[in-house]
This record gives structure tokens, C-alpha cells and sequence, in this order.
């Protein structure tokens, strides 16, 4: 009887015991499908495993962080901060403020900390209606630093409300400013100016292409356009391309095309000033964000996404695309894997023969950065 | 044992609730035209074996609509052939004027208020001439939830979508207000609030409910990639998240076949993603809705759709 009764509580303890080992062991198998990202300070990359020239910065959650020597910092608050782009001179950063209903461009400090306030989107008084407000992207100051272009919403024409390119004096009112492009309606309009040293811009423009679908152009204009005197398509509109990135030389102009898929690829063209020379094909079969030339010219980094999804930072060194390109380039394909550990490979003269395949470096594995936030690079 | 099962009591749950939904559906009232032949017929897409076709339905179901009377606002047909790895999609218009099972007409958006999931299977299947095997319900809060229950989407979107008039419906207070949205372009990362913004937006768009069902696609062939990352111990935590926000036809044990099935359609070039767009209809009919042109619409059916 005694040992029935032990026998009884030895096997209730033993079924409550698997039930729990159970259902924690269950419990620990989630996948980190759904884990926020880590914040860049916290874990990725290891410190000094990867080390890129200079400071990059770029934005994860409402927040800017700059990357040099192999660390992240956080130089902002998680507040809706994005789209950090340096002045020509290095000494602050333009970012934007997003807000819910509204976004606008601040200076800051290369430490985060906020020197002026260039925009007012906000609309105020008892009646003000949900569309005064605006919103203002993609902020980059022109070389003379004169200049501040951005995407504005303005004009707006009820339901028909584009983006479009305004050049704004440094530090004045937007009523001061000039409409630089005159977007195709109902498209969502123009963005991500990128203003040229002998003046200029070339952008991305959205438009509807023969098919019926909205594809991305990179355009140029060399002056603000008006309908007599249109800027200059530089792409196809079937390679839908966008977000153009200039190299320090000015001669090189990187960019990613989807071809109309759910795939983007990171494509490289000369530039002479106002025409593209041929476009090749230098990261495929992944979906690439904002290429950034490194200020160095070593390489160029990039968003894209990681084995578990999210977007991380990689690079690409200059050996994988400033060969002389046999027709066509071949395409690299990126090896997914944790962050890299080895030495940056150095630049090296390539002969006429084929030079050996550079592969793209995976930087970051667990973080997830903003990618529609143009990264912006410093010395 | 009994680990398990409380571990996986909310997706137990979910499943009581959500999948073999019992849809009675309804006799096919008179057809479109007595001129046209909508009988299911013999085509390159019928009578492959294991084959079958899901009617997606998304819904407003927010507060301005009783629960058993809102509109879809997103009907996508999915045609799967397992043994081929082959998917298309075909989305219908929310506004095309179609005859109900009950009799009348109207936009096809409402026939789900005419008996539910049976009422918008009975009209699909009778104005379209084909035979649904299955449906899937998720209302907007659902699709957030999904969404970000699987930690968000990577999408490249198309272009900037902007709006000033967006329906402010799920999160306020007040269901007819309005918010602003500005889900800027190129390859990023969603979670189910931006997805969704992306997905329902439809003023700053020049095709309108065309362009939201292209961008309706992408999104939904984005869940299926990530899909992919789930594993059976993620179930519970997805089904806590989704509870009572999505509705099925589907029997629990073809779930459970269906799910490493999908992870097999690997080619983008096998899935066929198809809205529907003129000449298939023109403008112009009552109350705003589009009017079909019949024979173009059963003939592009017909090359998929038994």
C-alpha cells in the first residue's frame, strides 16, 4: 500500500516535471522569426572585428548611429530620427525628423545633438486641416553648401499628393524655396536628390511605364526643370532603378535596379557630368539598399538582407567591381554568414586577365537598419 | 504530453476556431448572361491531381460595419498545383458590378455581406465560373497582427505612396477619421501597420484599387517567404496573436499538409501574379463600380481556374 502510494506521488512529480520541461523546452525552440532586431551597440559586429575607413552613419528604429573602427555609437534618441546625410564640409549632419503626421530637417551635431531646426511641417490653429501638414525627406546640402535639397510634398492637389525636388537656401523658409522637378502626378513623385559638384542634381523619378506599372527612373537636371525644359532621363524606365549614390571622384555612379521584381540589384555606371556610360551588374540575386561609396573609394557598403532577414550592413570592396570589366560583369552573389573576421582585402591593380571574384562582406548579423535611410559616410 | 499540449493550447484554439469553418454554398442563382457559358470547362488548368483553388478575402472590419456585414475590400482567387510548384494569383476588382447568388447586383465587394464566406464563394464561383475548394477571411487588424507575428515583411516597394485621406479606422477612436501616410519607395523592411498602409492606400494612386491589388500581391507573396522561416514551435505565439482575426475553410490536417508545402514553391518565375485590368472592364457603371466585359474576363479565367 506504502509503495503504491509512492509509486503514485513519484509519478505525479515525474508528469510534472515533463510537463513543464515541456513546455519551456517548446517554449525555447521559437525561432527569432519575430525577435525585434538588436541594437547596433549591443551585440554586432564584434568589436574590431570589421573595421571601414572613416564614420559611417545610418538608422535603425527612430535612431542614428555612427559605425567607425568597428563600433557602433548611438548619437540619437530612438525618436524618429532618419536619412542622416553630412554637410560637404563634414562638420554636421542634416537628418530628418519623422514624425506621425509630418517629418522635418534638422543640423545635428556629428554627436546627435540638435543645432537648428530647418523645416516647419507641422500645421497649427484650431482649424488647420490634416493635409497643411507636409513631409520632408532625403535632405542633402549641394558642394557650395548653399543649398539645401529635399523631397517636399508640395504642390498638393487633393488626392494627387507626389514628392517632388525642392532647393531650399540654407537656413531659410520653405516659402523661400524652388521647385526643382515637376513630378507625374499620382505617382508618389520624385526623391533622394543627389546635387552635383558642377551643379545640378540627378534624382529618382517615378512614373507609370507602358505596362500600366510605376517603375523608378534616375533622371538629371542641370537647372530647375519647367515643362519646356524637362531634365534628361538617364536610366530605363524597365530596369526601374533608384537610389543613386556618387563616388568621391565624381566619375562613378552606383545605384540599384529591380527589373521590375521583388529582387534589387546594386549596378555601377560611369559618369561624365550629364550622360550614364553602360550599366554592369556588380551584386545580384539579393535585395540591395543605398549604396554608399566609402569616402576612400575602397569599397561601397549597403543594406541588404541577412540570413534571417532584416537589413544588415555589407560591403563591397573595390577589387570586386573596379577590374576591367569583362562583358558582361560578372554578377556576385553575396555568402550569407555571420559578421566578417578577417582582414579587408586591399585594393590591387588588375591586369588584363580576370581578376579573382571579390565577394561581398556580410558586417552586422542580428540588427535591422532602416533602408529607406541613405547611409552617408565621413573621412 | 500535457506540456505540449498547454504549450500548444492557443494555437489548439485558433484552430477550433479559425480553420473547417462549415460554409454553406448556396445553389448558383441565374447566370450573368444567358449568353455566356460560365460552367467550369475543360482547360489547361483543370484536373491536375492534388490541385486546388483558395478565395482570399480581405475585409474593412472596423468599426463602421457590424461584423456580419463587411465589405471585402480584397478578393484574390489562388490556384496551387502542388506537383508542378506552380501558384497564380488573380485579383478582382472590389468595384466590378456582378450578379449576386441572391439575385441582384451590385459590386462584387458586397456579396460577402450576403451570407458570408458562402455568399462570396457562391457569387465567385457562379459569376466566374469556377470552383473554389477553400477560403481564407482576415480582417485588417488581422493582417497587422499576422504580420507582425512573423516579425514583419521585406518588400521592395514600387514607388512613394502617399496620402493624405487615409482611413484612420483601426487605432482611433473615431472610425471615419483620417490619418496621413507616406511609406516611402525601394526594398524595405514592414511591420504589419506600414504593410498594411502599403496595401490599403489607394488615393495617391492613378490606378487606384488596381494598384492596391498589385501591391496586395507583393505583400502576400513577402508573408509567404517569411512563412517559410516559421516553425512549428512559433504556431502558439502566432495563433495568441491572431485570435479571432481570421477565419478558414481549410480543415486543420490540410493545414498541417499544406504548411511544408509551401516552403517547396520556391521559383518566382512558377508564381503567376495576375490583376485584373482593361479592356477586362471599363468605368462608368452604377454607383462608381466598373463593368465587366464578360467574355474577356472568363476566357483569362479559364486559362487557369478550373
Amino acid at each position: 500500500m506504502i509503495a503504491k502510494f509512492f509509486l503514485g506521488v513519484g509519478l505525479l512529480v515525474l508528469m510534472v516535471v515533463v510537463s513543464f520541461g515541456t513546455f519551456f523546452y517548446l517554449g525555447g525552440r521559437h525561432s527569432k522569426i519575430a525577435l525585434a532586431p538588436q541594437k547596433p551597440t549591443a551585440a554586432t559586429p564584434r568589436a574590431q572585428a570589421f573595421s571601414l575607413p572613416g564614420t559611417l552613419y545610418l538608422a535603425q528604429n527612430g535612431a542614428l548611429y555612427s559605425f567607425s573602427v568597428g563600433r557602433f555609437h548611438q548619437i540619437t534618441a530612438e525618436e524618429g530620427w532618419t536619412q542622416p546625410s553630412l554637410f560637404p564640409d563634414g562638420q554636421y549632419l542634416l537628418a530628418v525628423k519623422r514624425s506621425y503626421l509630418f517629418s522635418d530637417v534638422y543640423v545635428l551635431t556629428r554627436f546627435g545633438a540638435v543645432h537648428r531646426q530647418l523645416t516647419n511641417n507641422t500645421a497649427y490653429g484650431r482649424y488647420a486641416d490634416i493635409s497643411d501638414r507636409h513631409w520632408s525627406f532625403y535632405p542633402r546640402l549641394n558642394p557650395s553648401e548653399s543649398t539645401v535639397f529635399m523631397s517636399y510634398d508640395a504642390p498638393k492637389y487633393g488626392y494627387d499628393v507626389n514628392l517632388s525636388v525642392w532647393g531650399v537656401p540654407y537656413g531659410a523658409a520653405m516659402s523661400q524655396g524652388r521647385l526643382w522637378t515637376i513630378s507625374k502626378d499620382y505617382t508618389g513623385g520624385d526623391v533622394q536628390a543627389l546635387p552635383l559638384n558642377g551643379g545640378g542634381i540627378i534624382y529618382t523619378k517615378y512614373s507609370y511605364g507602358l505596362d500600366g506599372n510605376l517603375t523608378g527612373q534616375l533622371w538629371f537636371s542641370k537647372n530647375p526643370e519647367n515643362p519646356r525644359i524637362p531634365g534628361t532621363a538617364l536610366t530605363d524606365p524597365d530596369k526601374d532603378c533608384s537610389q543613386p549614390s556618387l563616388s568621391p571622384d565624381g566619375h562613378l555612379l552606383a545605384f540599384i535596379c529591380t527589373n521590375k521584381k521583388q529582387f534589387a540589384d546594386m549596378y555601377i555606371a560611369s559618369w561624365n557630368g550629364s550622360t550614364l556610360g553602360r550599366l554592369y551588374n556588380i551584386v545580384g540575386n539579393q535585395v540591395v539598399a543605398q549604396p554608399t561609396f566609402a569616402p576612400d573609394g575602397s569599397g561601397i557598403a549597403y543594406l541588404a538582407p541577412g540570413a534571417a532577414g532584416q537589413f544588415q550592413l555589407w560591403f563591397l570592396p573595390k577589387n570586386a567591381y573596379d577590374a576591367p570589366a569583362p562583358s558582361p560583369t560578372p554578377v556576385l552573389t553575396p555568402t550569407p554568414g555571420g559578421p566578417y573576421s578577417g582582414t579587408l582585402p586591399s585594393p590591387t591593380t588588375a591586369g588584363p586577365t580576370a581578376a579573382p571574384v571579390i565577394k561581398p562582406i556580410q558586417i552586422t548579423t542580428g540588427n535591422g537598419f532602416d533602408a529607406t535611410s541613405p547611409m552617408t559616410w565621413s573621412n | 504530453m500535457a506540456g505540449s499540449l498547454a504549450y500548444f493550447l492557443p494555437a489548439a484554439k485558433l484552430a477550433w476556431d479559425a480553420t473547417g469553418q462549415v460554409v454553406t454554398v448556396p445553389s448558383p442563382g441565374p447566370s450573368p448572361s444567358p449568353t455566356l457559358d460560365t460552367s467550369p470547362s475543360p482547360s489547361a488548368a483543370a484536373q491536375v491531381p492534388g490541385a486546388f483553388t483558395v478565395l482570399l478575402l480581405g475585409s474593412d472590419d472596423d468599426s463602421k460595419f457590424s461584423a456580419d456585414h463587411v465589405l471585402t475590400q480584397s478578393m484574390i482567387l489562388v490556384r496551387v498545383i502542388p506537383s508542378t510548384h506552380s501558384v497564380t494569383m488573380l485579383s478582382i476588382p472590389r468595384d466590378l458590378y456582378v450578379p449576386f447568388w441572391t439575385g441582384g447586383s451590385g459590386k462584387i465587394d458586397g456579396a460577402y455581406s450576403y451570407g458570408q464566406a458562402g455568399g462570396a464563394i457562391a457569387t465567385v464561383q457562379r459569376d466566374f465560373g469556377v470552383h473554389i475548394d477553400y477560403y481564407i477571411w482576415i480582417g485588417l487588424l488581422g493582417l497587422v497582427k499576422l504580420i507582425d507575428a512573423i516579425g514583419g515583411v521585406d518588400v521592395v516597394t514600387s514607388n512613394p505612396v502617399m496620402d493624405d485621406f487615409y482611413p484612420n479606422d483601426i487605432f482611433s477612436q473615431y472610425p471615419y477619421d483620417y490619418s496621413r501616410v507616406a511609406v516611402l519607395p525601394g526594398p524595405q523592411h514592414l511591420d504589419g501597420l506600414h504593410a498594411m498602409q502599403y496595401v490599403r492606400s489607394r488615393h495617391g494612386d492613378l490606378q487606384s484599387d488596381i494598384g492596391r491589388s498589385k501591391r496586395q500581391q507583393q505583400v502576400l507573396l513577402a508573408i509567404r517567404l517569411k512563412a517559410k522561416q516559421v516553425s512549428s514551435a512559433d504556431v502558439p505565439a502566432i495563433a495568441n496573436a491572431l485570435g479571432g482575426e481570421i477565419k478558414t475553410s481549410i480543415p486543420l490536417d490540410r493545414i498541417v499538409e499544406l504548411i511544408p508545402l509551401a516552403a517547396t514553391f520556391e521559383n518566382p518565375d512558377a508564381i503567376n501574379s495576375i490583376v485584373m485590368e482593361p479592356p477586362l472592364f471599363h468605368g462608368g457603371g452604377p454607383g462608381g463600380s466598373l463593368t465587366p466585359n464578360w467574355p474577356a474576363i472568363l476566357a483569362l479565367v479559364r486559362q487557369y481556374f478550373p
